[in-house]
């Protein structure tokens, strides 16, 4: 069978096998620095406080001023009130840009409390306070909305009994991708989600066999244009015993990470070797050691689908 | 041709997290002390490379916008360089070829990371294809750590030998001021340190580190009119390779080979052992330095064991390698090539104070992205070619 049969394949199981969904979720400790760490520790004081960099005021506090790179000469208190100078909105609610009375830049937040259509290039605003604030987020300051009676003052120099600076604040990144199988990856695993089969391509030229399957063979730089199936059973190039614990790992450690060559391929696979005493891994699941796939009872179409390798005793 | 040189370096004081600044002001911090030691201001700068780690290490996309600002550099051109281990040095050859392109005659190149915001090793697992690997990968540590057990067959690289890097490395650091991880160890403590991936072991490892670097470059008049003491740039290559290409036994690093046979060329170093006053190479674990004795050619396949035990390469030896203590003195991932090039250019000026190798003229730095297959070299030297 060529390519281009079975490129075919692939795009009719296209239909259940598109893209993998991947969720990447990863927790941060973010170092706010002085300036902006003072400036959030201020929050539950009710303190809006902003850094002076010679005639600039720059509300939240920065450490460095963005026109010049010089670092801030003090902080400055000002009026928790200001002047909308853009703003939009969506399903989710308004964002603005206020200019705080007596700074120079102006502070994107959430506007709220508006009525619909009432909202104005130039409304004056009120900061609105949490009502449970946390002590380490910017959403202390829950917005801005109607200035009602609120009053405004000019901005204070070096206000007294600053907070200390927040020093981290924790942050939690997830991302969701949906990562494209295409023509290679979608035969390849169909093959192992539905009968266990693993296929390369084979080079045009000096014929070995590229797995995971690809258009073009990375030495030769020739059509790689036939499939070719690969045993489940291969030989070890490198291993390590692994001992560390980490975020997002698949299995109890101890286990062997295993980069492997499965035979009738020329390319590695990245895998776990299990059942195998940590100690005893240093020989046995040394470079050079035969291993076979133990294939799991799911059907996902992925390497996972092979639960761990195994040693082939002899 | 056109001559490159460093004509100013600066580091910050790293260390395993630091609170008291954000990733600009960490930047910042070694911008400054650049400028001060070439004697300029950002007024002088005609153009900015920002070199950093992946954007997952710190959860900050084009973290370039965030720097502008901290360094006071707002409408100057900015680019970013990427290249995990290896971004400084990329970061520096983008810097090299501005120069000798003709769109800048001094450019900064600013590198950091701040590594203790993040997760390390699962955010490097995402450096692997997400259908083939990543979910099995132990950061960059599985994989080092199973080559390295490759290379301990076929080319003798011992636990030994590694260990041996390690207390070299690490007595070095003692005299960097620079440096955060100051603690002698000895052959024994290291081969009983915890293992973390066999063959790796807790002692083989460096410290995770926050801290940045930064360089100033400029040629042929510039730099002469900016320093007395320019640090000539006599080669510098940044080489890639396939990631999964058949028949790939990896035990050696092709990429450094071709690098180096390119800068060997440009800088006509024909005996690399001998002709090098010092090395400042990149080791992210101690069994890679060993592999670049290799690759760089100080000593024949197979004789990096024998190399480093025969004490050539302490500061005492014909080429100490790590004067500064290297990675496992301080290791901020995206910084840490920019740092072997700015230690290189201090060893040959004459700046490198209490690790100074006497009489240093030539050096070379080495530094590496991914987990092997991208490899760069830099040749420096006091006198201009
Ligand atoms: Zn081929």
């Amino acid at each position: 069978m060529t390519l281009t049969d079975t490129t075919e394949v692939a795009r009719s199981s296209a239909e259940n096998m598109h893209y993998m969904p991947a969720q990447l979720t990863i927790p941060y400790t973010l170092t706010p620095g002085q300036a902006t760490g003072i400036f959030i520790a201020e929050l539950v004081n009710k303190r809006l406080l902003g850094s002076r960099h010679g005639d600039e005021i720059i509300v939240p506090a920065q450490d460095f001023s963005g026109s010049t790179g010089e670092p801030a000469s003090g902080f400055v208190e000002v009026a928790p009130v200001g002047e909308v100078q853009a703003f939009t909105t969506n399903a989710k609610g308004t964002l603005g840009l206020v200019l705080i009375d007596g700074t120079t830049t102006p502070f994107l937040h959430k506007l709220v409390g508006f009525e619909p259509g009432s909202l104005e290039i130039g409304t004056r605003v009120a900061a609105i306070w949490s009502e449970s604030p946390t002590g380490n987020s910017v959403l202390d300051l829950a917005g801005f909305g109607p200035i009602g009676e609120a009053g405004t003052f000019e901005p204070k120099s070096d206000p007294e009994g600053l907070a200390e600076p927040i020093e981290q604040i924790d942050y939690t990144m997830t991302l969701d991708f949906k990562h494209a199988y295409g023509a290679y990856y979608g035969t390849l695993f169909d093959g192992v989600e539905t009968g266990r089969r693993i296929r390369g391509s084979k080079c045009s030229k000096c014929r070995r066999v590229l797995l995971p399957p690809r258009a073009v063979c990375d030495s030769c730089f020739a059509p790689a244009t036939e499939w070719a199936d690969v045993a489940d059973t291969g030989t070890i190039q490198a291993s390590s015993v692994v001992h560390i614990e980490f975020l997002g790992q698949r299995k109890q450690p101890p286990y062997v990470y295993a980069e492997i060559v499965l035979d009738g391929a020329s390319t590695r696979l990245i895998h776990i070797v299990g059942d195998v005493d940590a100690e005893r891994a240093k020989t046995a699941a040394a470079p050079g050691a035969r291993v076979r796939a133990v294939w799991s009872d799911q059907h996902t179409g992925s390497l996972g689908d092979i639960e761990h390798f195994e040693l082939i005793e002899e | 041709m056109t001559q490159v040189a460093i004509v100013g370096t600066g580091q910050t004081v790293h260390a395993r997290r630091r609170t008291d600044v954000s990733q600009a002001g960490l930047a910042r911090e070694a911008v400054v002390e650049a400028l001060n030691d070439a004697g300029l201001t950002m007024d002088d700068i005609d153009s900015i490379v920002v070199a950093s780690g992946p954007a997952m290490f710190g959860s900050v996309n084009q973290p370039e916008k965030w720097l502008v600002d901290a360094l006071g550099a707002r409408y100057k051109p900015v680019v970013r360089v990427t290249s995990g281990g290896g971004t400084g040095l990329a970061g520096a050859l983008a810097a090299v070829n501005q120069i000798k392109g003709g769109s800048a005659r001094r450019v900064l190149v600013v590198a950091y990371d701040k590594l203790s915001e993040g997760p390390l090793q699962a955010n490097i697992s995402t450096l692997y294809d997400p259908f083939w690997g990543r979910e099995f990968a132990v950061g960059i540590m599985g994989f080092s750590a199973a080559y390295w057990h490759a290379r301990m067959k076929r080319l003798g690289h011992t636990e030994e030998a590694a260990a041996m890097v390690s207390v070299k490395n690490r007595h070095n650091s003692m005299l960097n001021p620079k440096a955060h991880v100051k603690r002698e160890v000895t052959v024994e403590e290291v081969l009983a340190s915890r293992p973390l991936c066999w063959p790796i072991k807790i002692l083989d490892v460096p410290p995770i580190s926050d801290g940045a670097c930064a360089v100033i470059l400029a040629a042929d008049a510039d730099a002469e009119a900016i320093t007395p003491t320019p640090a000539w740039i006599h080669g510098i290559s940044y080489v890639g390779e396939a990631d999964n290409a058949p028949d790939r036994s990896m035990l050696q690093s092709e990429p450094l080979q071709i690098a180096a046979m390119k800068v060997y060329k440009e800088a006509g170093i024909t005996n690399p052992f001998r002709q090098f006053d010092v090395a400042e190479l990149q080791e992210p674990y101690t069994c890679f330095e060993l592999s670049y004795y290799e690759g760089l050619g100080f000593c024949p396949e197979g004789g990096a064991a024998e190399l480093i035990a025969s004490g050539e390469t302490t500061m005492e030896g014909s080429l100490p390698v790590n004067p500064s203590g290297g990675c496992m003195g301080a290791n901020p991932i995206g910084a840490t090539a920019l740092i072997r090039l700015a230690e290189v250019a201090m060893q040959v000026t004459g700046k490198a104070g209490a690790h100074q190798v006497k009489g240093a003229q030539r050096g070379v730095a080495q530094a590496g992205g991914g987990w092997a297959n991208l490899r760069g070299v830099a040749v420096v030297g006091a006198e201009k070619r």
